[in-house]
């Protein structure tokens, strides 16, 4: 049984079993993740009538998405499977999106994009999926600005859906059963932090 | 109607005239009543009924000792067999509690069956016999112990650049664990707060698993779980909320949210056992510079003042800029004045002038004393002359530490509290240990300073606040707080 976390949006977490999302509990609020990060893993845990101690593994999703929030489900997730020891998963969020959607793209490509702040996108392009159900993705994920994309991915279709608990429970259960194990667990931030050395001002005229 | 309270001088006549009536001539003498009812670790309750005293009870825990001992429950002729000495017993097992024994003791004489059982029932075991102990009818008195259960909890912290977790069980310091990202910093000459946000995530695990080896406990034994969700860096904050949050559903365990300023303050009971109040505390770091009086950490703490501008940490880190010394600045200034002249330059003092003490008495302000080193050196460069960077960096700090000590001790003064407390991490400062021993050695003041790994921003601390609130009987924080940026230090934790 795994334990799915995601706050790129709102703040969800699900129970995932055999294909089967046993409890569910979403937020909406782009905002409260810290608020209510504790509270979806609790109720989806209750919901699938289980305790903590029934999880075998944790899942989480890496984003890409908005910094702040992203963590807050991660280190939840981290803390959880550390405290119980056992194994934790990185999901991408946009490939989780893209196989969750995949059956409903007639298709052979289809773009997954989110909201990157800063008026830019997360971009991800899929090709098809394999015979497990996973989908294939052509490139590394990017960072574009609207434009581009519409100019660059001009007629392919497009998937916009947020990420969920679901999504990322459902990802990782089939890569886990074709021996994808997902160990990266690092945050996908794709931009270095926003800083950069300063040589210093006078402060007299 | 029967009242219990804390004794006060007012009942000490009282109190000897019924220690004579109910124990005879086994009565402590007065002298020896008074001492113990005045000394610092003991905690005497009584009950009056109306105006007429009709029974105490005596507790005797030495701070840092983790035991406590009943001295006594007494309860007039005219008062027995209405639960009162049950009572007076109930509430020494809570003060027992609260200042942090996991064992208690008393004597009871052998003869004695009724008080025997209700010890019992308490949870007391009879554990030694000394023969003939009370006389002169040479009836032995029993040995009884309880055992205490403290609650073990896990503390979190991460409200700017350190990943703290730390392990207590009630006052007593277990692990603390510590991963700090201030080497990344050390490039942009401050704490960036998206880099912070983003080593905390990394050192969560690594931070969370020392922690537990070193305290060597396991994760499913703790009581609760206490984290720090203000004030700090918000970004940062939420790593370590969601970390707590994540344990907790792990497990199923209460959280207490807790303000990182008091968690501060509650250090010293890690330190000595207790925390003794009232007292001052001036807590200086990177992030913050506040005088804090407290006369109960859990109930009542104010805040005095705090710097309306660069916390003194800053200025210590954007003057070592302007000298062309390394992040972080302390340190650095700290070795730079060693052979300066601290009385060569006479930098402002932020807030002390007359016109200045009026509106901001307790406040700090460094900016300006920043800028006034920072055109002391410009001007030099100017006229092509070279600075002395030991006078500037030792009259540079002793600047900062002046305005420091001095408002400390002014509050004390004022406030007629008898201790001061520094925390943070300028209490690394050489000056500031210096001048505040000084200071208050003259003045009669007791100075605490935890060990420096207690100072800095730590998970301990935090665990220890929680503990606090435990012992106390607090509920915990719910499941929906988030982080609080800039938590009010009144606030001592968000339910």
């Amino acid at each position: 049984m795994i334990l799915a976390i995601d706050t790129t949006a709102g703040s969800s977490a699900a129970v995932v079993s055999e294909g089967v999302v046993l409890g569910f509990s979403g937020f909406d609020d782009p905002y409260g993740h810290a608020e209510n990060v504790g509270q979806a893993i609790g109720l989806a845990l209750e919901r699938a009538g289980i305790t903590g101690e029934q999880i075998q593994r944790v899942a989480i999703s890496r984003g890409p998405a908005s910094y702040t929030g992203l963590r807050v489900g991660m280190a939840a997730g981290v803390a959880f499977a550390t405290a119980r020891q056992i194994p934790l998963h990185g999901v991408i969020s946009l490939d989780a999106v893209a196989g969750f959607y995949a059956e409903t793209i007639k298709d052979q490509r289809w773009l997954v994009t989110s909201d990157a702040k800063r008026g830019e996108m997360f971009v991800g392009l899929y090709e098809g999926i394999d015979q497990t159900g996973l989908p294939i993705r052509e490139n590394d994920l990017q960072v574009m600005k609207p434009l581009e994309v519409e100019d660059y991915y001009q007629g392919i279709t497009r998937i916009e859906h947020l990420c969920d608990a679901k999504a990322v429970g459902i990802f990782a259960e089939k890569s886990i059963a074709q021996g994808i194990e997902l160990t990266d667990v690092s945050a996908l931030y794709l931009r270095s932090p926003d800083v950069s050395p300063s040589a210093g001002k006078r402060v007299s005229g | 109607m029967i009242d219990i309270r804390f004794v006060s001088p007012a009942d000490f006549e009282a109190l000897v005239e019924l220690e004579k009536e109910v124990f005879s001539d086994q009565a402590w003498s007065k002298s020896a009543m008074l001492a113990d009812l005045e000394a610092v670790h003991t905690q005497y309750l009584v009950a009056f009924d109306d105006a007429q005293l009709v029974g105490y009870a005596g507790l005797s825990s030495p701070a840092g000792s983790f035991q406590a001992d009943i001295n006594t429950i007494a309860v007039s002729q005219s008062h027995r067999r209405q639960g009162l000495a049950k009572k007076l017993l109930e509430q020494m097992v809570d003060l027992a509690t609260r200042s942090g024994a996991e064992q208690m003791f008393l004597d009871v004489r052998a003869d004695n069956e009724s008080a025997i059982s209700l010890y019992k029932k308490f949870g007391f075991e009879q554990i030694d016999t000394r023969k003939g102990y009370y006389k002169p009818e040479g009836v032995d008195a029993y040995v009884m112990r309880k055992e205490i259960h403290q609650p073990l909890v896990l503390g979190i912290e991460t409200s700017c650049d350190e990943t703290g977790v730390g392990i207590v069980r009630g006052n007593r310091l277990l692990s603390n664990a510590l991963n700090s990202s201030m080497e990344i910093h050390a490039r942009f000459g401050g704490v960036v707060p998206e880099v912070a946000a983003r080593a905390h995530l990394e050192a969560l695990q690594p931070t969370i698993d020392t922690a537990l080896d070193e305290a060597g406990i396991e994760i499913k034994d703790i009581d609760a779980i206490a984290v720090t969700n203000g004030p700090g860096l918000a970004g940062a904050l939420m790593v370590g909320i969601g970390a707590a949050k994540g344990l907790a559903q792990a497990f199923d365990k209460p959280i207490y949210a807790v303000n990182h300023l008091v968690g501060h303050v509650g250090a010293d009971i890690l330190e000595r056992g207790s925390l003794q109040t009232p007292s001052i505390a001036l807590l200086v770091s990177g992030g913050h510079t506040s005088l804090l009086l407290v006369r109960d950490l859990l109930d009542d703490v104010v805040l005095l003042g705090e710097t309306i501008d660069d916390a003194a940490g800053e200025a210590f880190d954007k003057v070592a800029r302007v000298l062309g010394l390394p992040y972080p600045g302390g340190p650095e200034i700290d070795k730079a004045a060693i052979g300066g002249d601290a009385e060569s330059i006479r930098f402002p003092r932020g807030l002390s002038l007359p016109k200045d003490m009026a509106e901001h008495k307790y406040d700090f302000s460094f900016s300006g004393l920043k800028t006034a080193v920072a055109r002391y050196v410009e001007k030099a460069e100017d006229n092509g002359e070279e600075i002395n960077v030991h006078d500037v960096a030792a009259s540079f700090r002793e600047a900062v530490v002046d305005v420091l000590v001095t408002k400390a001790l002014k509050a004390c003064e004022e406030h007629d509290v008898p201790r001061l407390i520094l925390g943070g991490g300028v209490t690394a400062n050489a000056r500031l240990r210096q001048l505040a021993t000084q200071k208050c050695s003259q003045a009669g003041i007791e100075l605490r300073i935890p060990r420096f790994a207690l100072c800095t921003d730590n998970g301990a601390m935090i665990a220890s606040l929680g503990a606090q609130l435990v012992m106390a009987g607090r509920e915990p924080s719910g499941n929906s707080f988030g982080a609080e940026s800039t938590m009010d230090v009144s606030k001592v934790q968000s339910l």
